[in-house]
Formats: structure tokens, sequence, C-alpha cells
């Protein structure tokens, strides 16, 4: 993605705020969303970054500000008309169903016939190589395949636009690095859209064509890795991204010279 | 359009307010408006007043301590040690749980009375009626259930901690000061008001073996059912609902908030030989003394005239149906079942409210359906017929219903809430974003996954509904009456026999219940059995 600038706007937030019961968890943020970008979302806990995710999706009501896709303004509209899917760390399958039977699960609900939703459900498992488990239960697999298996449930949709909230915080490292190929693939594949919040720089860098750091309610800077590494906004983020970058750097370097 | 979306289910949560309004809080209000300065004066005034409400507590005090030590050790045998047989015990275990209060209070007379089967065995001397008949009768009644709520406990001790503490070479008496204290005081304080309340409350056993003692539960039920006196009746009934609010405040703010979330690590099962031989003797002992009275109940009912003629004989069954003891139990099964299907669904749409659908209705929801464990089964009775008599429900077998609805929801209501709680908070949302509704993640998600629960809270109504005789007895008439008040028709005429054939059929009923529903769980496990096989 060397020319962003081109790139047609999917979703545009302005102004967005949130208060809760008086407490300010998001303040003016204002920023644009490509189509068919990867965007990271970095800050301490309790910056807002969860809040903002559930804003965009619908889940939760911002206190002021607006969002738009495509740009049509969908500020208010339910969360299933928004064409957006979402991931959480905890999966949330339905445990009482099979593999299968989670990610078929809205295809049936939306009037497709049966044969043709168990069909495209099988189709969105083989792609994730989940194949082999269809008929399991989501309590007999790893982490790592129930995360597979709630991104299916939500690509089978062909959403225009996936959140993630820290889908792999709770996943072994291996798991993460695999994972995180799989998801940029998929990307690439079906063309969607993905905004997601992470914890760990290492994996944002990696992943993202732009990161977006927050701290404190408040939208500090968006921009591509390279530009944040060059050009920090302010202190914070040269403390908060360069530091840890570099601290990690440095232990690989020693490791590699052993 | 959103707006719309809240304001339904605002709707129903005030339908339920209501619902559990009219059925918990109307009454006891009642109640304690019927109290006037006169009766107060009456009461308090009388000149047993303050024998008997000593001997209520002392006798309670005595039971309580004595239920909960012996519940505790049970509690370490079957779950802490490494015997076998522990699925046997724990169903001979509950047994007693399957009967009346008062056919505690039976057995022992039966075995233990003046003509009892161990008094002429043994030519024992001793008499059972008074204060340790009362102490003893209560332990039976109450043991199981201290028992189950301790093994619970234990079950979801961490074991972490004291293996840390072993690592560390901390002493074993300082583990106990420093881990295990600290841990089990709240539980243990739950269960110690538990039992007292449901010890202090009960009328049966007192009833039977009190003898010269007695204690309020007593009094209060004499006044209301032999003199019909309801003005005193409501004294003694807020007395009785002052240890169960304790109880119940105690018990509210003792409660953790979900944690079970975190993983726990079970404790290594204790396989010294020593342990495991006193755990078998501990646990063989109690199992024979929980079926010595319903052995006896089977000696004195099946027999021609016990103890002249001791041949085997149906007369005693022919007798109890003969004086319609077929209706009644038609009667007791029916109420049964209609409780246990409208209170499963009642505390299944409750808990679906307050666990999943978090909000300021919610949490007074939530208490009210708890206050109702706070009300003592006379209490209810007496609350009920001040209420609705002269309505149209009173009389039929639906007041009935009523009163034991309200009698038994608080805990199956608490087990539908934590077992709702437990499912991923984010199953809304995603339904939400998938397009699934609320209506339909309920019948797909939500109770599929409750189902071993909803069970649960089935058989929980349904055995307690046959055995009860608290708040029935105020409000049965002969046509509605349930079969476990037969029990204290013949008690008044001194028909042991007759009422131990009572008892037997009650358990009967019960253990078939449960039986059937041991049954479905197993076809369950076993069909998921076959489905994992199938996967491979
Ligand atoms: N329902 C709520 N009611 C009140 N305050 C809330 C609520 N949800 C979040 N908050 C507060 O809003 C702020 C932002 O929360 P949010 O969950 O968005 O943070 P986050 O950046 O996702 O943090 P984390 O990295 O820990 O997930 C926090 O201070 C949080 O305590
Ligand atoms: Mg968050």
């Amino acid at each position: 993605m060397d020319t962003l600038k081109d790139k047609k706007t999917k979703l545009r937030i302005t102004d967005l705020s949130k208060n809760y019961d008086g407490k300010c968890a998001l303040e003016h943020v204002s920023f644009d969303v490509f189509q068919g970008e990867f965007l990271s979302i970095l800050g301490p806990s309790g910056c807002g970054k969860t809040t903002l995710l559930r804003i965009l999706i619908g889940l939760l009501e911002a206190s002021s500000g607006t969002v738009a896709l495509n740009g049509k303004d969908i500020t208010n509209a339910p969360p299933a008309e928004r064409s957006m899917g979402i991931v959480f760390q905890n999966y949330a399958l339905f445990e009482n169903m099979t593999v299968l039977g989670n990610v078929e699960y809205a295809l049936k609900i939306r009037k497709e016939t049966r044969a043709t939703a168990r069909q495209k459900a099988k189709e969105m498992l083989a792609l994730l190589g989940m194949s082999e488990y269809e008929n399991k239960k989501p309590g007999d697999l790893s982490g790592g395949q129930q995360q597979r298996v709630a991104i299916a449930r939500t690509l089978v949709l062909h959403p225009e636009i996936i959140l993630f909230d820290e889908p792999m915080s709770a996943l072994d490292v291996d798991t993460r690095i695999t994972l995180r190929r799989e998801i940029k693939s998929l990307q690439a594949q079906f063309d969607t859209t993905m905004i997601y919040i992470t914890h760990d720089q290492e994996e944002a860098f990696a992943m993202a064509d732009r990161i977006m750091i927050m701290n404190n309610a408040h939208l500090v800077q968006i921009d591509t890795p390279d530009a944040i590494v060059e050009h920090p906004a302010d202190d914070y983020v040269r403390r908060f991204v360069l530091e840890n970058l570099q601290a990690k750097a440095d232990s690989i370097r020693r490791f590699v010279r052993g | 359009m959103r707006k719309n979306k809240q304001a339904a289910p605002a709707a129903f949560k005030l339908i339920l307010l209501c619902v559990f309004a009219a059925l918990v809080l109307l009454p006891l209000l009642r109640m304690l408006l019927h109290i006037s300065p006169e009766s107060l004066k009456s009461v308090f005034s009388s000149a047993g007043i303050g024998g008997i409400l000593a001997q209520s507590l002392i006798v309670t005090l005595t039971a309580t301590v004595i239920t909960v030590l012996i519940a505790y050790v049970l509690a370490y045998c079957l779950e802490r040690t490494g015997i076998r047989g522990k699925e046997l015990f724990r169903l001979i275990l509950i047994l007693p749980m399957l009967i009346p209060s008062i056919s505690h209070g039976m057995g022992l007379i039966i075995l233990l009375g003046n003509n009892g089967i161990l008094t002429r065995m043994f030519h024992l001397q001793t008499s059972i009626y008074g204060f340790w008949g009362i102490v003893i009768g209560s332990v039976m009644y109450a043991f199981p259930v201290a028992f189950l709520m301790l093994a619970d406990v234990m079950h979801y001790e961490d074991c972490s901690p004291y293996e840390a503490a072993k690592v560390l070479n901390i002493p074993r008496w300082r583990q106990m000061t420093s881990i295990t204290m600290p841990f089990l005081r709240k539980p243990l304080i739950s269960v110690i008001f538990a039992v007292f309340t449901m010890i202090i409350t009960d009328y049966g056993v007192p009833l039977m073996v009190g003898g010269k003692i007695k204690t309020i539960s007593v009094v209060m039920y004499q006044e209301v059912i032999g003199q019909l006196n309801f003005d005193t009746g409501s004294v003694y009934g807020a007395i009785l609902l002052l240890p169960a609010v304790v109880a119940f405040l105690v018990d509210l703010s003792n409660r953790d908030k979900g944690s079970s979330a975190f993983v726990i690590k079970a404790f290594p099962l204790n396989k010294n030989r020593g342990t495991l031989a006193f755990s078998y003797i501990y646990c063989i002992v109690v199992s024979l003394l929980t079926v010595l009275p319903i052995i006896s109940f089977m000696v004195l009912g099946f027999t021609a005239k016990y103890p002249n003629d001791m041949r085997f004989s149906f007369y005693n069954v022919q007798r109890v149906f003969d004086l319609d003891g077929g209706q009644y139990l038609l009667n007791s099964v029916l109420i049964a079942v209609l409780v246990a299907l409208v209170g499963s669904l009642l505390g299944f749409m409750t808990a679906y409210m307050t666990a999943r659908m978090k909000s300021g209705l919610s949490r007074l929801l939530h208490l009210i359906a708890m206050t109702a464990m706070a009300i003592p089964g006379i209490v209810l009775g007496l609350s009920y017929v001040l209420v609705y008599k002269g309505s149209p429900v009173y009389g039929t077998i639906i007041i009935l219903v009523m009163a034991n609805l309200v009698h038994f929801i608080a805990s199956p209501y608490l087990m539908m809430y934590n077992s709702l709680g437990k499912i991923n908070e984010n199953i809304e949302a995603v339904g939400q974003t998938l397009r699934i509704g609320r209506l339909r993640l309920i019948k797909d998600v939500f109770l599929p996954q409750s189902m071993s629960t909803l069970r649960e809270m089935f058989a929980y109504f349904f055995v307690n509904s046959m055995m009860t005789i608290s708040a029935v007895s105020f409000l049965a008439t002969t046509d509605t009456k349930p079969i476990s008040l037969m029990i204290t028709q013949f008690e008044a005429q001194m028909q042991l026999e007759n009422a131990a054939i009572v008892s037997l059929l009650i358990l009967l009923v019960n253990l078939l219940l449960k039986g059937t529903i041991a049954l479905l769980r197993r076809r369950k496990l076993r069909k998921l059995g076959a489905s994992a096989v199938l996967d491979h």
C-alpha cells in the first residue's frame, strides 16, 4: 500500500466523543479509514480503544460525532446494517453448536437454503484450515483454533470491514505469528478493510498499513509505521512506541549475536 | 428506533417486578401490617414467651453446630479423600432431602420412642422426646443441605496456595490460619446461617418429638392452624422472619461476585491409609444412620400390627388409599409439576433479565427474587391467607402453586443466574452484528447451554413441592390437600404406621423423578460421547 493518498475513503469518523456517566472515554476523535486498509490501534489500557470499536460497529451509542460508511451516515444504524464484523479476544463462540454450526448459523437465519449455507460455511472453514474440526465443539479446540472459527463466522457474511479487539492476547507466540499471516492473507483475498486493536507494538508494526495511537481518550497520531518512527507526533508517542521497539530490537540483536 | 428496542426489555422487567411484588412483597407487608399493639402485648406478656424464645435459640444453635460439624467431615471425606463408592454414598446421603422434615421426627419416634424398634431391641430407658429429640431430628433434616453446600465450597477451593505454602515450608497450622480460615470464613458463615434458619423455622421435627419443649415455629403453627389466631400468629411470624432476614443480609454481603472465572487447581486426593479407613467408617456410619429411619418406615408400614403382629401386610397402604391418599397424591404431583414448570420458566426469564441485561431494574429484580429466600414457609403460608383470603384463587390449587413457587424460587433462580452469567459476555454483541435477534439467541444458544441447570431447577421445585408441609398447611382445603399433609393428620391421631407409608410414597415419587432426570442426563452424555467418537 504505497499510495494511500489515492485510496478511497471507506469509513469517516468525525468528532466522536463518548461519556460514561460523566466520565470521558473518547474525546473529539476524527480520522478516515481507507478501502482495503489494515489499521492498527495502539494505546495504553483504558484509553478508549474498545469504546471506539463498539461505537464504530453500533454496539454503543456515541455521545456526539458521526460515523459514515462509503459516504453514508451510519451513526444511528443498527450493528447488523453496517456490513461490519467483530472478533473478540475471548472468541464468544456458541459453545453448544459445532464449529460448522457456528459458521453457518447466521447464514441460515438470513434465509439461505440449508445446503448453500452449509456449503459456504464449509468453504470458509477450509480456507482457514479448520475442515477437520467441523464437527467439534468450541470447548474441544485450542485458543488459536477457536479464534479461526470466530473469524470464519464473521468472514462468511463477507463484511466490508472487520474489527478485531485484541484477538490474540490470549494466544501463545507461535500461534500469533501464524495467525497474523493468515489474517493478512484473508484480507488480501477478500479485500476487507480491517481495524485491529492490539497491545503488542511489534504486531501492529508488522501487520498494519497505518497505525493509530491513542492516549487518554484522545487520538495522538495516525500514520504509516515508517512515518511514526521518523516523525513521532510528541514525546508520548516517542516513549510509548519507540522505546518499546528499541528494547525489542536490542533483545533480538542480542539473541542473534548469541 | 433503538430507543424502542430498549423499551421492550424494560417493560418486561417491570412486569416481572410486579409479579414478584405480588407474590413476595405484598403478602409479607400484609402480615407485618396485621400486627397490632394488642397482639404484640398479648404475645410478649404471655407467661412462657421468654422460655420459648430461649429454648428455640438453644436447641437451634446446638443442632446447627452439630449439623455443620458432621457435614464438614462428610464433605471432606467425599471431596478430598480417595475412597471408593462416592456416588453411592452421595446418593444415600441425599435421601433425607427427599422426605418432609416431619418424617425425620417421626423416624426418631419409630426407632427410639417408648415403643420404638431400637428401644425394644436394646431395652433402652431414655426418652427421645424433648431437647435431644429436636436436636437429632433437626440434624437429620438439615445435614444433607449443609453437606451439599460445603462439598461445593471444597470442590471449588484452589489448591495452589497450599502448594506454594509447602514449597515455602510454611507449617501446617500457619496454613490453617492464613489460607484455610480466610477462604472458609465467608462460605462457612453462609452455611451456618442457612442451617440455622432452616432449623429454627421448621415446625415438623419439634411438633413430633418436642415433647414439653415448644419452639416458636410450633407455637406459631398451633396458634394459626389450631386456634385460627392470625393476630398472634403474625407476631410469631415476624419473630421468625428475623433470623431469616439477618441470614439473608449476611449472605448478600458475603456472596463473591462471580469468582468462578479463574482457573482453579484441584486438590490431590488424600490416600493416607489412616484417613481412608476413617473416611470409610465415617461415611458408612452416617449412611446407615441416614437409611435407618427409612428402613423403620418400611418395618412399621408393612407389618400387620406393630409390635404385636409382625407379619408382612399391605393393610396400612390400603388404609392410606382408603382415606383418599390416591387423590392427595395426585394433588401433590399436579402441584409439584405445575410449580416446577412455572417456576423453571419464571426462574429462567428472571435470571436471563438479571444476568444478561444488567440495569438498575435488574438489580432490584435480583434483590426481590432473593428476598423470597428469607421468608420461612410458615410465615409465607400465613401471609398468603391474609392477602388472598376471599380472592378467587383462595381454596384452589393455584394458591398452593403460588405459595410453593415463592417458597422455593430463590435457589433455582440463583443456579440459573450463575449459569447464565458464566456464558460469554459478548454473545449478545456477536448476535447483534450477525443479525441474530435476542429471542433467537435465547432459543438457540442460552436455552441449550442451560439445559442441565434447567433440569436441576425442575427437580428442585418438584422435590420440594412434593414434601413441603409448611406454607401449604395454611392454604390447603380437603379438595386441594397435598399428600404430605396426611403425615400431620396421621401424626395427630398417633397413627404412625400410616404416616410412615405416606413418607415412603413421597420418597418414592421423588426418587422416580430424580432417577428420570439422571437418566435424561446420562442419555445426553452418551449422545455427546457418540458424536465425539464419530468425529474421529
Ligand atoms: N460501560 C462502562 N461504564 C463506565 N465506564 C466505562 C465503561 N466501559 C469502559 N469504561 C471506561 O472507559 C474508559 C475506556 O475504556 P475502554 O474499554 O474503551 O478502554 P481500552 O482502551 O479498550 O482498554 P483495554 O486496553 O484495557 O481494553 C476506561 O476508563 C473504562 O474504565
Ligand atoms: Mg479494550
